[in-house]
C-alpha cells in the first residue's frame, strides 16, 4: 500500500514536472495545473482549548493538472489528506488519492463530459455540484453530462452521477442523481429583443435522487418526556426516488434586472428534517438597479424542508447536498465577525437583502479629487411559520407525519440574523487611503449554533493604507467589537508592510477583553510573511487561531482552536 | 510523520521547479474557450476577450474579497491614462456565485467602474485558468497569448501591471 503510494506520487511529479521542461503548448495542445499545500506544526494550548493532537505535523496538499487540445479536454486532481489539518479531520476529508478526473469534448452545438463535473442549475435550488475548498466542500458528481444547444438561444443540459462523499471509493454505493435543465434565451433567439435593451429568460429543471431503501428507520417519539419511545417507519413507507422541480425567469431592461425562482421538493423523510412527508419549496427573487456611480439590489429568499441530499441518513454539516439554498446577507471578511456570520437554512429561513453602493463623483466638492464610495446594507433573516399538524400533535412526534404546515409570507417568531451596515471609503491624497466602517449585527446564537442567547453587538472598523513609497506600502486594520452578549466585547488590530509585487510581512493581535470570564480574557496573536513570484505564492504563519466558525458564501463550518506554525504553498503553471 | 515531511518536501520542490519555468518563451498560451456570462446573462466565450491587436488585463476577482476591490480600485483611479497610453482594455472576470452574482452589475456601476465585468457562477473558467485563489491578473499581448500571470494584490503592484503594458504597446 505504502509502496502504491510513493510511486502514485512520484509518477505525479515527474508527469508535473515534465511540461514544465518541455513546453505548455505544444502544437494545438497545451498541459496547465496547480498545486496547492497547507501544513501546520501544532502546539498544545489548553486555555485556548487548542488539545494536543495524535500527529503534531498535519498537511493538505493538492495537484490538479488540465490537458486541452482545441475541443477536447481532460483533467485531474490528486489530494494527499492522509494526515490532514485538524479541521478537515473533523469534517472526516481525510484520505489520498485522484477523486476528481473528468473527459470532455465540446463543439458549438454539443458538450459531452464524462467523470467528475461540477455544475449549476439555475439558483442552484434544484443542483449545484461545486468545491469550496478551504471549506472542505467538494460535491462533484461522477457520471456523465451532455449539453446541447440544438437552437440559437436554447440550452439543454442532462446529467447523471454518484455525488462525492470525501475520500469514499464510490463502491457499493447506492445512491445517485440524475437531473434535465433547459433554459430559453430569447434575447438571443430573436436579436430584436436584446437590441432594444431588453433581456428575458425563462428556465425550467428537473432533478431526481435515487436511494435505495431496504432498512427501516428508528425514530424516537416523545422525546425528552416520560413517554418516550421508539417508533418505526417500514421500508416501504420510504420513498427511493425524490425529485426536485424548479421555475424560474430572468427579466431586464437597461439598468434594470429582475431575477427570479420557484422550486418544489416530494416527500423526503430525512434525519435533517426529523422524517416529515411534507413536501419542500422555495423561493428566490432578486431586482437590481444600477447606473454609472449609483448600484441598488435587493433579494428575498424563503427556504422551507429543502435540505437535499443524496443519503437520508447523512447530518454532518455540508457533505452530500444536491442544491444547495443561497445565503443572500452580505458577507464580510471582518476578523471579529467571523463567529457571527449567518450560514444558510435549508430546512427553513424566510429572509430580506438590501444594498446600495454609491460613489460621490470624482473631483467634486464633496466626493474629493478621487470620489467618495458609501455602501449601505440591511439583512434580516427569521425562520419560517411552523404550525404542527393535528396527527404531528396527536403522535408526539413530526417524524413520519407531514410535520407541519406554514404559511408562505409569513416570517416565524424567531429572529436568525440581522445586520445593518454603513461603509464609507475615500482616497484622501496619493499616498492615503481610508474605509471606515459601522455594522449592527443581532445573530441568534441558539438557532444558528445551537447554545443559548442573542448576540448583539456594535462592530466599528478602519482600514488605512499608506503608500510610504512607491511599492512600498503600510497597511493598519483596527476593529472593535462591542457587546455584553455570548464571549463579551473584543478588539482586534493588524499592520502589514507589503513591498510589491513580492513581500507580505504582517503582525496581529485579537483580545478578547470583554469575555465574562477573566480567565478567557485571551490574546490571539499571528505573525506572517508571503513571498509571491508571479503564480506562486509561499507564506508562512505563527499564532493562535480562536475556536469559531469559517464561513464563505453563506456555508459554514466549526474551526476548532490551533496554535502553531503553518506554512502554505500555492502555484499554478 | 517522516514520511509526511518528505512528501511534503518534494512537492514544495516540485513547485519551485515550476516556478523558474521562464513565462516569457515562445508558443505562449491563449485563454482557454469557456462560455461564461455577460452582465446581461448573455452567453460569453473566453475567447471572444480580444481588443483590436492591444493589451488586454483579465482581472479575476468577487464582490466578497478585499483584495481584489483594492487592486481594481487601484487601477481605476489610473485607467483613463492607461487606456489613452496603451489602448489597453480590462476584463474583470468576477466568480460571485448564485447568491451574490446579481450583485455584481449594482457594485461595479455603484464604483463606477470602465471595466468589461463577466459573470464565472460556476468557476469553470477559474478552474480552466488552474486558478487557486483571488485575486488573479494576466495580461495578454496583442495576440492574445498571455506574458505575465499573478496572484494576490499589494499596494502598488499595479505599477508593474503598467511598465508591461507600456513595453507591450511599444513592441507593436
Amino acid at each position: 500500500m505504502k509502496k502504491l503510494l510513493q510511486s502514485v506520487l512520484l509518477f505525479l511529479l515527474v508527469a508535473a514536472a515534465w511540461p514544465a521542461q518541455a513546453q505548455h503548448q505544444l502544437g494545438n495542445s497545451r498541459i496547465s495545473g496547480d498545486f496547492g499545500f497547507n501544513g501546520m506544526y501544532y502546539i498544545p494550548d489548553s486555555l485556548i482549548g487548542a488539545d494536543a493532537v495524535d500527529s503534531k505535523v498535519r498537511a493538505n496538499a493538492f495537484l490538479n493538472l488540465l490537458y486541452s487540445n482545441g475541443g477536447f479536454s481532460a483533467g485531474m486532481r490528486y489530494e494527499f489528506y492522509q494526515f490532514p489539518l485538524i479541521d478537515f479531520e473533523k469534517l472526516n476529508y481525510k484520505g489520498q488519492g485522484i477523486r476528481y478526473f473528468f473527459a470532455d469534448y465540446k463543439n458549438d452545438f454539443i458538450q459531452v463530459t464524462a467523470g467528475n463535473f461540477y455544475e449549476q442549475f439555475g439558483n442552484g435550488l434544484t443542483l449545484r455540484a461545486y468545491e469550496e475548498r478551504q471549506l472542505g466542500i467538494d460535491n462533484s458528481l461522477l457520471g456523465a453530462r451532455i449539453k446541447i444547444t440544438p437552437y440559437k438561444g436554447i440550452y439543454l443540459t442532462g446529467v447523471w452521477g454518484i455525488e462525492r462523499l470525501n475520500f469514499d471509493t464510490y463502491v457499493g454505493r447506492r445512491d445517485f442523481v440524475r437531473g434535465l435543465d433547459g433554459e430559453i434565451n430569447f434575447g438571443e433567439m430573436i436579436p430584436k429583443i436584446a437590441e432594444k435593451g431588453f433581456v428575458f429568460n425563462v428556465g425550467g429543471s428537473f432533478v431526481s435522487k435515487f436511494e435505495k431503501a431496504d432498512e427501516e428507520i428508528n425514530v424516537t417519539v416523545f422525546p425528552g418526556t416520560d413517554t418516550v419511545r421508539q417508533a418505526v417507519i417500514a421500508t416501504d413507507k420510504i420513498p427511493q426516488n425524490v425529485p426536485v422541480w424548479a421555475v424560474r425567469t430572468s427579466f431586464g431592461y437597461k439598468g434594470f434586472r429582475f431575477d427570479g425562482e420557484f422550486a418544489q421538493k416530494m416527500q423526503d423523510p430525512t434525519v435533517t428534517n426529523d422524517f416529515i412527508y411534507r413536501k419542500g419549496n422555495a423561493l428566490f427573487l432578486s431586482a437590481t438597479y444600477s447606473m454609472k456611480g449609483l448600484g441598488i439590489a435587493a433579494s428575498f429568499i424563503r427556504a422551507d424542508n429543502m435540505d437535499y441530499r443524496s443519503q437520508r441518513m447523512m447530518k454532518t454539516n455540508s457533505l452530500l447536498f444536491i442544491n444547495n439554498i443561497p445565503a443572500i446577507n452580505r458577507q464580510y471578511s471582518y476578523q471579529l465577525l467571523a463567529d457571527y456570520s449567518f450560514a444558510s437554512q435549508p430546512n427553513g429561513q424566510i429572509g430580506v437583502q438590501l444594498q446600495v453602493n454609491y460613489q460621490i463623483p470624482k473631483k467634486s466638492k464633496i466626493g474629493g479629487k478621487y470620489g467618495t464610495d458609501l455602501t449601505f446594507n440591511f439583512s434580516r433573516f427569521h425562520n419560517i411559520d411552523r404550525q404542527w399538524t393535528p396527527e404531528a400533535i396527536a403522535l408526539g412526534t413530526l417524524s413520519g407525519t407531514d410535520g407541519y404546515t406554514s404559511n408562505l409570507f409569513k416570517f416565524g417568531p424567531d429572529l436568525m440574523y440581522q445586520d445593518i451596515g454603513f461603509e464609507f471609503h475615500r482616497r484622501l491624497t496619493k499616498k492615503w487611503e481610508l474605509t471606515l466602517a459601522y455594522n449592527y449585527i443581532t445573530y441568534n446564537l441558539e438557532l444558528l449554533q445551537g447554545h443559548e442567547g442573542i448576540m448583539r453587538g456594535h462592530l466599528v472598523a478602519a482600514d488605512l493604507l499608506w503608500k510610504v513609497a512607491p511599492k512600498h506600502a503600510l497597511r493598519l486594520e483596527l476593529q472593535h467589537l462591542y457587546t455584553k452578549d455570548d464571549e463579551g466585547s473584543s478588539i482586534y488590530g493588524m499592520l502589514e508592510y507589503s513591498i510589491s509585487p513580492h513581500w507580505f510581512f504582517s503582525v496581529g493581535d485579537e483580545w478578547n477583553y470583554g469575555n465574562p470570564d477573566k480567565a478567557h480574557k485571551l490574546h490571539y496573536y499571528n505573525i506572517a510573511a508571503a513571498y509571491v513570484w508571479r503564480t506562486t505564492r509561499i507564506a508562512l504563519n505563527f499564532g493562535k487561531t480562536k475556536e469559531g466558525i469559517l464561513c464563505i458564501g453563506g456555508v459554514c463550518r466549526a474551526v476548532p482552536a490551533s496554535y502553531g506554525m503553518g506554512l502554505s504553498v500555492t502555484t499554478s503553471f | 510523520m517522516k514520511k509526511l515531511i518528505l512528501i511534503a518536501a518534494a512537492l514544495v520542490f516540485s513547485a519551485t521547479l515550476w516556478a523558474q519555468e521562464p513565462l516569457m518563451e515562445k508558443n505562449l498560451a491563449k485563454l482557454p474557450a469557456v462560455t461564461i456570462q455577460t452582465l446581461d446573462g448573455q452567453p460569453f466565450n473566453t475567447q471572444d476577450i480580444q481588443n483590436d491587436g492591444k493589451p488586454i488585463i483579465v482581472s479575476l476577482w468577487a464582490t466578497w474579497c478585499r483584495p481584489c476591490i483594492a487592486e481594481l480600485m487601484a487601477i481605476a483611479d489610473e485607467y483613463e491614462d492607461w487606456v489613452e497610453e496603451t489602448g489597453v482594455k480590462l476584463y474583470a472576470v468576477s466568480i460571485d456565485d448564485a447568491k451574490t452574482s446579481a450583485r455584481v452589475a449594482p457594485f461595479v456601476n455603484g464604483k463606477n467602474w470602465e471595466y468589461t465585468v463577466l459573470l464565472d457562477v460556476n468557476s469553470d473558467f477559474k478552474r480552466a485558468m488552474n486558478v487557486n485563489d483571488v485575486p488573479f491578473m494576466c495580461i495578454l499581448n496583442g495576440k492574445g497569448e498571455i506574458v505575465w500571470e499573478h496572484t494576490s494584490y499589494a499596494p502598488g503592484s499595479e505599477e508593474e501591471v503598467y511598465e508591461i503594458l507600456k513595453q507591450l504597446s511599444k513592441e507593436k
